[in-house]
């Protein structure tokens, strides 16, 4: 070991002097944490006057009508009755952005199963320009969002590396508001389910960087098409 | 190009206004965001609930930091994060070096923090053996031309589409020979996608810490933090500690305010909570997980009376919004952040003597304020600096003599009359229709633009008057 002073003792030191010197400052107050979580409780109460209002009350409606207004970046949506006719919905996709029709489909069994006769759905997205399906874990209607996170079946790249994306959500995981997720993460999180990664997207990858020209299709999608399943 | 220090701001600002285009440049990108964001607003009714609500939550967190900065390392800690601390951005940047070195790391990648910037990481990244690559468009461009940011948000704004034509074609390994905008990200996608790809290191700053669970979480419209963070093995978070919000729940409604009054958008494309290394099974993402909690100057803000500070969410509309840096742009203050923030923030991360001209230059109208969406009493904060600043005798000889003199004009009402009735008569002698292009004592003014010419009275002459003439009508 050297004589140098390692990095854990600076770290230790200076969270020792963190601490010390928020202890000194006057606005911290050493309370009860049930004052402290009383008082963050308050905070959120105040949610429901301080969020915008929806296109509609019913949360589906709401995510679609936002979709449609176009408020939400690069992105269409549509509604299928069941899941057995995303193959199809699919096609309509590749032929309106004149695609060949391959894609990689999430491994996932219940959309590995459906009959995707004429389709390539194993395709390798670090190549640039391809299509991506996944099914994400919630769709959140306040900003046009659909909600994925990570695990074994979910590799994250498969949102940010294709070209053109699909996502599909289950017409029962539409919440209305972010909040709403944010008491449902609160949950998976008392059950220590927490997973690496959640990620609320909201349209594709963009950037307004040079003179301010939005271009899409930044680093990841370019195009976004988010069907809704209704009888999930 | 050569990076302005904060103690030679009256030479910085020289610079800028010598610089013709340099006004219509910042403008091209503030005045959309102006517009944007008053637009944003305009269809978010609640949206000063949602600003008290903001306020509230940063003001709460920051009541308790000590509770939730313990709150957070412990959830950390259980995710499996490696936390570490900074008292200052020397010691925060050694910690990332040396993280990096012990996994013989060449390339690391990068998503934009101005945290990053503040602690000298990108200085000391271009110091070392490794290869820096910077993910955003902006800052890979700024990157590339070597220039410091202009902008917390639009880095890259004072560079034009013709200097981003010439930097990708000399630096991209297929570039376009195309001059349309959306050809020239196709080639900056073209060149970072295999670099992400490789990447030993992936690096990011964080938008918010949540408490409950140990998260950092990043706010982007281009996705690059997440292409930054999910293939290399190791991900390393660098962030200020006053980024701690409770909880996911407290973060939505500053999710709310930070992109509307940032770009006038409802909200960014892209949110993304990350929970530490991967989990045994994971598809994807890194292996190993480290965050660094960085002080440099926030508990002495804390400590000065300048927690208000600490609610700074980091949007930038307090720049948009403001006279002064639509006329000097970022580069003049010398420092990462600019504008009436930066102007609050660089004398606590750097010292009041080096960053004192900066809290002059500001016509308290107000403005920041108004659109701060945290309702960051700025002109106050710059009020109490100069206060400050006076006392610490940090001013130049010459303006404490003049400020002197004339406080002594001042409290002698007769003597201020006569004085500014003189004055009048003085700038009477200078003025062409109504406009005067030089006078003895102004070319800090006149040297760039005209300074109008007076009304042919006092405010006290017209005053009198007015008061004769109502009392006489009436």
């Amino acid at each position: 070991m050297s004589d140098k002073i390692s990095n854990k003792q600076i770290s230790d030191l200076s969270r020792a002097r963190i601490f010390k010197a928020i202890k000194a400052a006057a606005p911290t107050v050493t309370a009860d944490i049930s004052k402290i979580e009383a008082e963050a409780l308050e905070i959120l109460g105040m949610s429901e006057s301080a969020r915008p209002r929806l296109l509609s009350s019913d949360a589906t409606e709401a995510l679609m009508l936002r979709i449609e207004a176009g408020l939400v970046i690069g992105t269409t949506c549509e509604k299928i009755a069941t899941l057995d006719a995303l193959p199809a919905s699919v096609k309509q996709f590749f032929n309106k952005h004149s695609l060949p029709h391959a894609l990689k489909v999430q491994e996932l069994a219940h959309l590995q199963s459906l009959n995707w006769d004429g389709i390539t759905i194993d395709v390798d997205v670090k190549e640039d320009k391809t299509v991506g399906l996944c099914w994400a874990e919630y769709g959140v209607a306040e900003t046009g969002s659909f909600v994925v996170h990570s695990s074994a079946d979910m590799p994250i790249l498969l949102n940010f590396l294709p070209l053109y994306l699909v996502a599909v959500i289950a017409k029962s995981k539409v919440l209305h508001y972010m909040d709403d997720y944010a008491l449902i993460a609160n949950e998976i999180a008392k059950k220590a389910e927490t997973p690496r990664n959640m990620c609320l997207i909201s349209g594709v990858s963009g950037t307004t960087d040079i003179e301010g020209v939005l271009v899409q299709g930044a680093h990841g999608p370019e195009i976004l098409h988010i069907i809704i399943v209704e009888d999930r | 190009m050569q990076v302005n220090k904060p103690e030679n701001f009256n030479a910085n600002v020289k610079k800028a206004l010598a610089q013709t285009d340099l006004k219509m440049i910042i403008r091209r990108t503030t005045d959309k965001a102006d517009s944007k964001r008053a637009e944003a607003v305009a269809n978010f009714p609640e949206f000063e609930n949602a600003r008290t609500q903001g306020q509230k939550v940063k003001d709460h967190t920051i009541k308790y930091m000590d509770h939730y900065l313990a709150e957070f390392e412990k959830n950390a800690l259980a995710q499996g994060t490696i936390v570490h601390w900074a008292s200052t951005g020397e010691e925060a940047s050694k910690i990332v070096l040396d993280i990096c070195r012990q996994h013989k790391a060449k390339k690391v990648t990068r998503s934009k923090s101005m945290l990053g910037e503040e602690i000298g990481l990108t200085h000391a990244f271009d110091n070392s053996e490794m290869e820096r690559i910077e993910t955003d468009l902006a800052e890979h461009i700024i990157q590339l031309a070597g220039d410091p940011p202009s902008h917390i948000v639009w880095p890259a704004m004072h560079r034009s589409r013709e200097d981003v034509i010439k930097l990708f074609r000399q630096f991209h390994k297929d570039p376009t020979y195309s001059e349309e905008i959306v050809d020239l990200v196709g080639s900056a996608r073209r060149d970072l996608r295999t670099k992400f790809l490789t990447s030993d290191i992936g690096i990011s700053g964080s938008n918010f810490l949540l408490a409950d669970s140990g998260s950092s979480c990043t706010v982007t419209n281009e996705g690059n933090a997440e292409l930054t963070i999910t293939p290399p093995k190791v991900h390393i978070v660098t962030a200020g500690i006053e980024k701690l919000v409770p909880s996911m729940a407290h973060a939505v409604p500053l999710l709310r305010l930070l992109t509307r009054s940032a770009t006038g958008a409802e909200i960014t494309q892209y949110i993304t909570f990350h929970n530490g290394p991967k989990r045994p099974n994971d598809a994807d993402g890194p292996q190993e997980c480290h965050i660094v909690l960085v002080d440099n100057g926030r508990t002495k803000m804390l400590a000065d009376g300048m927690e208000e500070m600490l609610r700074c969410i980091r949007c930038g509309a307090c720049m948009n919004h403001c006279v002064v840096y639509k006329h000097i742009g970022g580069h003049a203050y010398g420092s990462v952040y600019p504008g009436p923030m930066g102007s609050v923030l660089t004398p606590h991360l750097n010292s009041l003597e080096v960053a004192n001209k900066q809290t002059h230059a500001c016509t308290m109208n107000g403005r920041c304020e108004e659109v701060c969406p945290v309702n960051i009493p700025l002109p106050k904060l710059l009020r109490s600096l100069r206060a400050q600043s006076w006392e610490k005798k940090f001013e130049p000889l010459t303006n404490r003599f003049f400020v002197q003199a004339f406080s002594q004009v001042a409290k002698r009402p007769k003597l201020f009359q006569f004085a500014s009735a003189c004055g009048v008569i003085f700038m009477k002698v200078f003025s062409r229709k109504g406009w005067i292009r030089f006078m003895p004592m102004t070319s800090g003014w006149t040297r760039n633009r005209d300074l109008i010419a007076p009304s042919s009275q006092t405010f006290m002459q017209q005053y009198k008057k007015m008061k004769k003439a109502k009392s006489g009508g009436g």
